[in-house]
């Protein structure tokens, strides 16, 4: 992009001109710039280049009447198009509309409460022969750890027996 | 009397089709102005306004009515124009580069009967503005297209650009000033 010498306009007033060629400015900010281009040459040369250049930005363009025909059809085709492409999806969408949620979630917590206080006799009956089961398996051994244990208690009669023996053997 | 835009906009989001379709007709033209000054192309201009218009079908839900129809509808418009632009952006440029180097029109407008200086002339400045827009930051464009060719008050372009009226003209006087250079040459 080159540039090309361009006319400066007063650094104050370069935004004002800007808006005072689009007829933007109020009544007293208005008067304040014309009173200002009366006596500044460079301002008015400015002035003078935004209004030779500006409109040549806008590139006309009238279409003819059988382009709006066109467009309107196109429209509502396309129009139709994205309605029957709605139509299935905000099915979908309808559920999850915004009382469904709070409503679902009640239920949820409902059913949860529900589970825990009844299904709580059900998984108790269910544990108790797992453990009754673990508990027969256990009492044979305990019954046999008695056993070895009175074995223990007569080996050391046994043990008391002989020691006593031998000082009878050597007198 | 005819219904406000907004009640159409109650009646389509009511699932009345015809509503919706009269929301079309009334702001085609200036839907399709606004996009042919960020496209420089009809059919281009054609295609972005019917995206906005069906965006803005499918959106209906966000319009909450604290601003105009007339303002969301040319919001949704413009951020489309400038999506646009940013994608065409590579493309635009190497298409603009081959043209200025052979000086021949290029292919979207090769309508135009070739030949006289002045028509050349013409196409270069149209090249030339096209371009020189290009340059511009988005939010300078929107300004200075909504300002200089569709002739919106500096306020009408603040709401749509959903910023203040001084942020506007700083915008405006920036990118004129930008162009200005770039253009002086036709001056």
């Amino acid at each position: 992009m080159h540039e090309t010498s361009t006319s400066v306009a007063c650094a104050q007033f370069e935004e004002d001109l800007v808006l005072y060629y689009y007829g933007e400015l109020g009544g007293g900010e208005r008067s304040v710039v014309e009173n200002h281009l009366r006596g500044c040459e460079p301002c008015r040369f400015y002035l003078k280049e935004l209004e030779s250049i500006l409109p040549l930005t806008v590139k006309p363009d009238e279409p003819p009447e059988a382009f709006w025909d066109d467009y309107t059809r196109e429209m509502r085709r396309k129009l139709t198009e994205i309605k029957g492409k709605k139509s299935w999806w905000q099915g979908l969408a309808s559920f999850f509309q915004p009382w469904v949620i709070p409503v679902t979630a009640t239920a949820a917590v409902a059913i949860l409460a529900l589970t825990l206080t009844l299904g709580k006799g059900f998984w108790s009956t269910k544990e108790t022969p797992q453990n009754d089961e673990a508990f027969m398996e256990i009492l044979p051994a305990a019954e046999n750890l008695e056993f070895f244990e009175t074995m223990e208690v007569l080996d050391a009669m046994d043990l008391l027996e002989y020691i006593g023996s031998p000082i009878k053997g050597s007198v | 009397m005819q219904p406000r835009d907004e009640d159409l906009v109650a009646l389509a989001r009511n699932g009345d089709h015809r509503a919706f379709e009269e929301l079309v007709e009334r702001h085609k033209q200036k839907a399709y102005r606004i996009a042919f000054d960020f496209a420089r192309d009809r059919e281009e201009a054609k295609d972005l306004s019917q995206e906005a218009f069906l965006r803005a079908y499918t959106h209906l839900g966000n319009f909450d009515g604290r601003s105009g129809f007339y303002t969301w509808f040319y919001r949704i418009l413009v951020n489309i124009c400038l999506d646009y632009k940013r994608r065409k952006k590579r493309t635009f440029a190497e298409e603009f580069n081959e043209t200025v180097e052979s000086q021949v029109e290029p292919s979207h407008v090769s309508q135009k009967p070739p030949s006289p200086d002045q028509q050349v002339l013409a196409g270069q400045l149209s090249r030339k503005v096209s371009a020189a827009l290009e340059e511009l930051p988005p939010k300078q464009r929107t300004a200075f297209i909504l300002k200089n060719n569709q002739g919106l008050s500096i306020k009408e372009i603040a709401e749509m650009m959903q910023t203040a009226e001084g942020t506007v003209k700083v915008h405006l006087h920036r990118a004129v000033t930008t162009l200005r250079q770039i253009l002086a040459e036709f001056a």
